[in-house]
């Protein structure tokens, strides 16, 4: 028996290296498709056991496995039940829309002047921009608390109290996303072929005619890859969204908040904090899946222009 | 189309003469303008919110280093580059959670943590977004599901993020502890001791954050001229051959950026931490910046910031001498 099955071994083993050898190109054909079921093994599994310990029953989410330990989908009830984290995903989503709101009406002014006009002072005014994006956040914070906290004053104007409110929150991710959407729209803009404006501007429009009824038609999809992109970076947000709010839901603290909060604030239930990773995670989720593309271009081309 | 004419018709017969006039004028103005000073005022909100949410805060930081702590006011005395020279002279450990540089534990010192996360993470999201790339350049059936998972963490928010390893890593029960202790590799509490706690925040980094590199070095890849493959085969090079000769170089300007990228990344890095441990176990710069801003300390923390952004300019440096020797001709 044990021969027999060292023989059958051996043969599999040299039949594997003859194939091999005589065919090189099969063998990175399984290479490949065993690469490819780890990357998604690797990628998925994370999803995957968090909804394992969200179905888990509460008390027993120790024991939850590869398999959950029970069935007990009532988690996702609950966790709306004992934090309000419905009200932090409104908070996050409204920051989110208004940001991208904002960013993309300053990076499609911006991206339009850096992308298709010549002017003194550009190239400088550019890299300023560019610049100031990869300084980290820390080094903004102690500015901005002073600035949202109402403590600055120039020529007899006070800086309002922002504190506790959505542009506490809002603000700081504005700028954080707007170099990246105005660097990404600069090469948008720079693609569009200037015979169409040029030729707009012969047949009598205006400069802002030419704008309005030329390029804004045409920015549509850079507008749409901007947007998705910087949606994603302004509801991921972690280090402004947590210094700036204090947590409490009434006071437009974003989901950063609602989850610590299930760590700190409710005894122990793995379950709550695995069902509310879900919920929190579905909206990014579904743009990623409806804009895949978008965004897999508009990463790749921001991320090496910069 | 007639009926579109009289829409528009009607449209104009009813906008009041004093708006219309106002538009008109403002209208010539512009058109009268010179490129730069349309450039210029098309720029002006822009650059207004920007000074004001960006560059004045940013300075304001930077100014706010150079004076003492003070717990009533944002600013003490003026004190030089004295918050600068003692933190990295170790006389401020005393403020901070953990020592700033202390070789000794090196998992428990601000600067240390953070340079060995950093390498750790590059290398790892490197290699691993490097090997998706290669799978996602590929046509196969499918393949449009393959980039949707690997993208998928990418756009997981950091505080998800950080919530699914801490679950991962739950003492004893969690899934991560239970395998990775089997190997040996930690204790049944991880996320108690600096040394774990580091593997398991860089392990959190590798799943979310390599898909950004693969996106980069696929562009790379995509732009490579095929033609020198056919050329490489006739040769009779072998894959790896191919791999070596043709593809890395070919793509190592656009491999570089990712990397600047990913250590820019993480060299700053906090919320992971916070999500998944506590900035005790894990000390890193940016932790160092957010307790000591919590307790008030603005002059220390405007100075540690300032010794972040000056760490990460430095490495960045490095990558674009690197850079600059190996791109020809440019991107």
């Amino acid at each position: 028996m044990g021969t027999d099955s060292g023989r059958r071994d051996r043969s599999l083993v040299s039949r594997v290296v003859d194939r091999s050898i005589t065919d090189p190109a099969s063998v990175y054909r399984k290479l490949f498709y065993v690469t490819t079921a780890v990357l998604l093994f690797v990628s998925l599994f994370p999803f995957y056991y968090l909804l394992v310990v969200a179905l888990t029953p509460q008390g027993r989410t120790t024991q939850a496995g590869l398999l959950p330990a029970g069935f007990d989908p009532s988690s996702f009830v609950q966790l709306f039940q004992v934090l309000p984290f419905h009200r932090f995903m409104l908070n996050s989503l409204l920051i989110a829309i208004s940001v991208t709101a904002f960013v993309l009406v300053f990076a499609s002014f911006a991206g339009y002047v850096f992308g298709r006009m010549e002017f003194r002072g550009k190239k400088p005014l550019f890299l300023l921009l560019i610049a100031v994006s990869y300084f980290p956040g820390a080094t903004f914070i102690v500015g901005l608390f002073r600035l949202l906290t109402g403590n600055v004053t120039v020529l007899g104007i006070t800086s309002p109290n922002l504190f506790n409110t959505p542009a506490a929150v809002g603000l700081p991710l504005t700028a954080l996303a707007l170099p990246f959407a105005i660097l990404l729209l600069t090469t948008f803009y720079s693609q569009i072929p200037d015979g169409l404006e040029d030729a707009a501007r012969v047949t009598g429009s205006t400069r802002i005619g030419a704008l309005y009824r030329i390029i804004a038609p045409l920015s549509a999809p850079g507008l749409v890859t901007a947007g998705v992109l910087t949606f994603i970076t302004a509801y991921n947000e972690f280090f402004f969204s947590q210094l700036m709010t204090n947590g409490a839901a009434a006071d437009w603290s974003p989901i950063v908040w609602g989850l610590t909060n299930y760590q700190t604030q409710v005894s122990v239930r793995y379950d709550l904090m695995a069902a509310a990773s879900l919920v929190g995670v579905l909206p990014v989720a579904v743009l990623v899946l409806l804009a895949q593309k978008r965004i897999v271009s508009g990463l790749s081309s921001g991320s090496l222009k910069g | 189309m007639p009926s579109n004419r009289t829409a528009t018709a009607t449209r104009e017969t009813v906008t009041p003469n004093l708006v219309r006039n106002a538009g008109g004028r403002l209208n010539d103005w512009v058109e009268n303008l010179s490129e730069t000073g349309f450039a210029y005022l098309v720029l002006v909100p822009v650059l207004a919110v920007f000074a004001l949410v960006a560059l004045w805060p940013v300075l304001y930081t930077l100014q706010t280093s150079f004076f003492a702590d003070s717990f009533s006011q944002f600013h003490g005395g003026f004190v030089g580059l004295t918050n600068y020279v003692e933190l990295l002279t170790g006389q401020r450990d005393a403020l901070l959670i953990r020592p700033f540089l202390d070789l000794s534990s090196p998992f428990q010192s601000v600067l240390p943590t953070t340079l060995i996360y950093t390498a750790v993470t590059v290398v790892s999201i490197t290699v691993l977004g490097f090997v998706q790339a290669l799978i996602l350049d590929k046509t196969f059936r499918g393949r449009s599901i393959v980039r949707t998972a690997v993208l998928l963490p990418w756009a997981v928010p950091i505080v998800i993020q950080g919530m699914i390893f801490y679950l991962l890593f739950i003492p004893e029960a969690g899934l991560g502890t239970q395998v990775f202790n089997d190997l040996g590799l930690i204790g049944t509490r991880p996320l108690n001791n600096s040394a774990p706690t580091l593997g398991v925040v860089s392990l959190s980094a590798v799943w979310k954050r390599s898909a950004f590199v693969a996106l980069i070095v696929l562009s790379g890849l995509q732009s490579i001229d095929q033609r020198l493959y056919d050329v490489a085969r006739v040769a009779g090079a072998s894959r790896w051959e191919q791999f070596r000769l043709i593809t890395l170089p070919q793509v190592m300007p656009v491999l570089l950026v990712a990397m600047l990228l990913t250590s820019i990344g993480s060299m700053r890095v906090y919320g992971q931490i916070d999500a998944i441990s506590n900035c005790s176990t894990m000390p890193s710069l940016t932790c160092a910046v957010v307790e000591t801003f919590n307790g008030s300390l603005y002059g220390t923390a405007s100075a540690l910031a300032f010794i972040t952004a000056a760490l990460i300019g430095l490495v960045s440096m490095i990558y674009l001498v690197k850079f600059n020797n190996t791109s020809t001709g440019g991107i």
